[in-house]
């Protein structure tokens, strides 16, 4: 008994030992570049300790100020019209059963074009001047839009075409929950005379909380690190209407080349979503378990 | 019977254009960092050229703009660089030369030497690493030229011949041009407006330049002063502004170079302040307007003329590869400053660097109308940012601009915004610079 409590033990470590390579050692090592400053004299980097000065600065960051409340806007949002949509049509489709692989293909087609594409549709689609989307609106005799150029649309657009992303992902596990369901339950509230609201609402909602739970998560953690949408898009622009965490840390950490301060802040950020998970799957397991 | 003959005919073929290619190449194969302009398919032609001609290798990385300079950065910080050449730009160079980064090319070959018909565009090429100045006079040649990048004005010539329009030299008469041409299917002007790494700012430059304003000035003393919030360059973004919402693009705050460029290709634009494209404005499988498209240098004010930021692209050898490529880098720039690459050059729809080819008879060939403008321009052409935070100074200035175009923000409060955060970043990287009284 003691020797297989060893050898479980002892089969873990390869992959601790990998995972501690992976992931522990360069993020000691972001936190240890977020006390310094680094500057380059004669190819030799010079290291020097700040402190806590790069996190102190971090507040005062207007651009990071701004990143952090698009990105909570543009996550609430995109998230919620894709679980939205993404429940509606799991729930008109679970018991289709002709041409299922077709509107499933149909269906996921998004999620597996790859981002610069996505981003050369969309472009292309809100262009002013040579856009579809503008077309129709001029046919239908309504004024253009300036969809990525005007400040008070631009994060709208962004949010649009993350929902049509990501959408055909919340449905696909979103269905997978629904069609796990057992049936028996569904057919004793039909005897009962349950009409379709009331076993949607009484059975369908609470057994699936767990699978909602999950992909809420899930999309909300996708949802703040977006870099991608905005970058091929818009650029952060214009202003800070679309200016993103994610962004903002690439350009201070890459562009700018402000390594130290560029650390410091993905620190912070890491340290903020870690807290949101959390906080998020204690209150989902706390609901599960009242469930 | 027949097949053997192929196969031997075949195979001797290979085997001699084999050895005549081992034969031909005299220097090791090289890799180029280099981002994606739209000058860039002229450099690319010229490069299989000297592939052709020499029987070398050279291989493009090519890249978006922040790309390429994040690339450039991460290559020469390793231990040995997987580029051999850094094509970079003029706003960013500076970090290269000080952070040792990159080889002089006599250290390489002592007899090497920039030709004299070769711009050196303020002298950008050379590098004094005790006096931390660009300058040639004292300085390590640590560069050679590759592309002359300026702004230059683009207008429609077949609608100046039709409304009997004069070439404009200042922006009055630009702006009374562009009313004249401003329709609902043409835009008097298409201006870049959007926020990226070092793009509004570029732009915007004739205009604040040519109203006697600017960004952050090297006074001759070498110090620098915060010039962003001066009346000069209020004025100049005035006139920037009056021009993008009277007669420009209705979406200027979000036009990007590629925009501003598609819009003269398709005829939706009178007028762009743009890099030089020619090859594809006379191309008729890109463009609406082949032949009639007109080349002249930016418009200036009564007082100053016009004044264009040099955003032109250097090509330097960093320290951290083996000799043979370095010797197989500087066989390939003594290559391109000889006469005949200048020409297959401009010939492939580029701009050269070389004065010569710029003022030679080309310069009269319809084709290479814009090689006028060019020379014209250049001698007033100025370099933007001389020092290695200027990466921190556009981050700001692309905002801030960004956010006055598009009406985010009110353009003094920009500017007075922009002069605060500038000097807190020149202050924390040690310069002695006070801050500018805010405009009222």
């Amino acid at each position: 008994m003691k020797s297989d409590t060893f050898w479980r033990h002892a089969t873990l470590w390869p992959a601790l030992v990998l995972f501690a390579l992976l992931t522990i050692l360069p993020l000691l090592k972001l936190l240890a570049l977020s006390f310094h400053d680094v500057e380059w004299v004669d190819r030799e980097a010079i290291w020097d300790w700040v402190g806590f000065a790069n996190y102190a600065a971090l507040p005062q960051d207007n651009l990071l100020r701004a990143g952090a409340l698009n990105t909570l806007i543009f996550a609430v949002v995109a998230v919620a019209l894709q679980m939205l949509i993404g429940f509606i049509l799991a729930l008109l489709t679970t018991h289709v059963v002709r041409g299922r692989i077709f509107y499933r293909t149909v269906f996921i087609l998004p999620i597996l074009v790859p981002g610069i594409i996505i981003g050369a549709i969309w472009k292309l689609m809100y262009s002013y001047d040579f856009g579809v989307l503008n077309a129709v609106l001029m046919w239908l005799g309504l004024a253009p839009q300036d969809w990525l150029g005007n400040p008070d649309l631009a994060l709208l657009s962004v949010i649009i075409v993350d929902v049509w992303h990501w959408t055909p992902f919340c449905f696909l596990l979103l269905l997978a929950g629904l069609e796990s369901l057992p049936d028996d339950i569904f057919e004793a509230a039909k005897i009962d005379g349950a009409t379709r609201w009331q076993q949607l609402r009484h059975i369908t909602l609470p057994l699936m909380l767990p699978t909602i739970a999950v992909t809420f998560v899930f999309r909300m953690i996708l949802a703040f690190k977006v870099f991608d949408e905005i970058y091929l898009l818009t650029g952060g622009g214009p202003g800070t209407s679309t200016e993103v965490i994610s962004f903002t840390i690439y350009r201070r950490f890459f562009t700018e080349d402000q390594t130290g301060y560029g650390a410091a802040m993905s620190i912070a950020v890491i340290a903020v979503i870690a807290a949101c998970i959390i906080t998020a799957t204690r209150a989902t397991a706390g609901k599960g378990a009242k469930a | 019977m027949t097949y053997h003959r192929k196969l031997f005919t075949t195979l001797a073929a290979s085997s001699v254009a084999m050895t005549a290619s081992l034969a031909a190449a005299q220097e090791a194969p090289i890799t180029i960092v280099i981002n994606q302009s739209p000058w860039f398919p002229g450099f690319q032609a010229v490069v299989e050229k000297y592939e052709e001609d020499t029987g070398n290798t050279v291989e493009l990385d090519v890249n978006p703009f922040a790309g390429s300079l994040e690339k450039q950065r991460t290559a020469v910080r390793a231990d040995e660089s997987p580029f051999d050449l850094l094509i970079m730009n003029a706003g960013f160079f500076v970090e290269f030369y000080t952070g040792g980064f990159m080889q002089p090319l006599t250290d390489i070959d002592p007899d090497f030497a920039l030709s004299e018909d070769i711009y050196t565009f303020d002298d950008s090429t050379c590098w004094n690493a005790e006096a931390k100045t660009i300058t040639c006079d004292g300085g390590d040649l640590l560069s050679v030229p590759v592309n002359p990048n300026v702004l230059i004005l683009h207008y429609r010539q077949d609608l100046y011949d039709e409304a009997g329009l004069s070439v404009p030299t200042t922006w009055d008469e630009l702006y009374s041009n562009a009313q004249a041409l401003h329709t609902n299917s043409v835009y008097g002007i298409s201006q870049r407006g959007q926020r990226g790494t070092f793009d509004v700012t570029y732009d915007v430059f004739p205009y604040i330049w040519s109203h006697g304003g600017g960004i952050v000035d090297q006074q001759e003393d070498g110090s620098y002063q915060i010039t962003i919030n001066s009346p000069g360059t209020l004025a100049g973004m005035e006139t920037y502004l009056k021009l993008a919402n009277d007669v420009g693009h209705p979406s200027t705050a979000g036009q990007t170079q590629t925009n501003v460029i598609q819009n003269m290709a398709t005829g939706r634009a009178a007028h762009i302040n743009s890099v030089p494209a020619p090859g594809l404005f006379d191309d008729d499988t890109k463009s609406m307007v082949v032949g009639q498209v007109g080349y002249a240098p930016p418009p200036g004010t009564a007082e100053i003329p016009s004044a264009t930021p040099l955003g032109h692209w250097l090509a330097g050898v960093p320290k951290n590869i083996a000799d043979d490529k370095k010797q197989a880098a500087l066989a390939f720039l003594t290559w391109f400053q000889t006469d005949e690459a200048q020409r297959a050059y401009a010939e492939a729809g580029s701009m050269p660097v070389s004065r010569a080819v710029l003022t030679s008879e080309m310069a009269d060939q319809p084709k290479y109308r814009w090689m006028k403008a060019m020379a014209e321009a250049l001698p007033n052409a100025r370099l933007t940012f001389t020092f290695p935070e200027a990466t921190q100074v556009l981050a700001i200035t692309e905002l801030r601009f960004n956010q006055a175009i598009g009406g985010e923000m009110d353009l003094k409060e920009a500017l007075n915004t922009a002069a605060d955060e500038i000097t807190k970043v020149m202050q924390d990287a040690g310069y002695d610079m006070p801050a500018p009284e805010p405009l009222q």
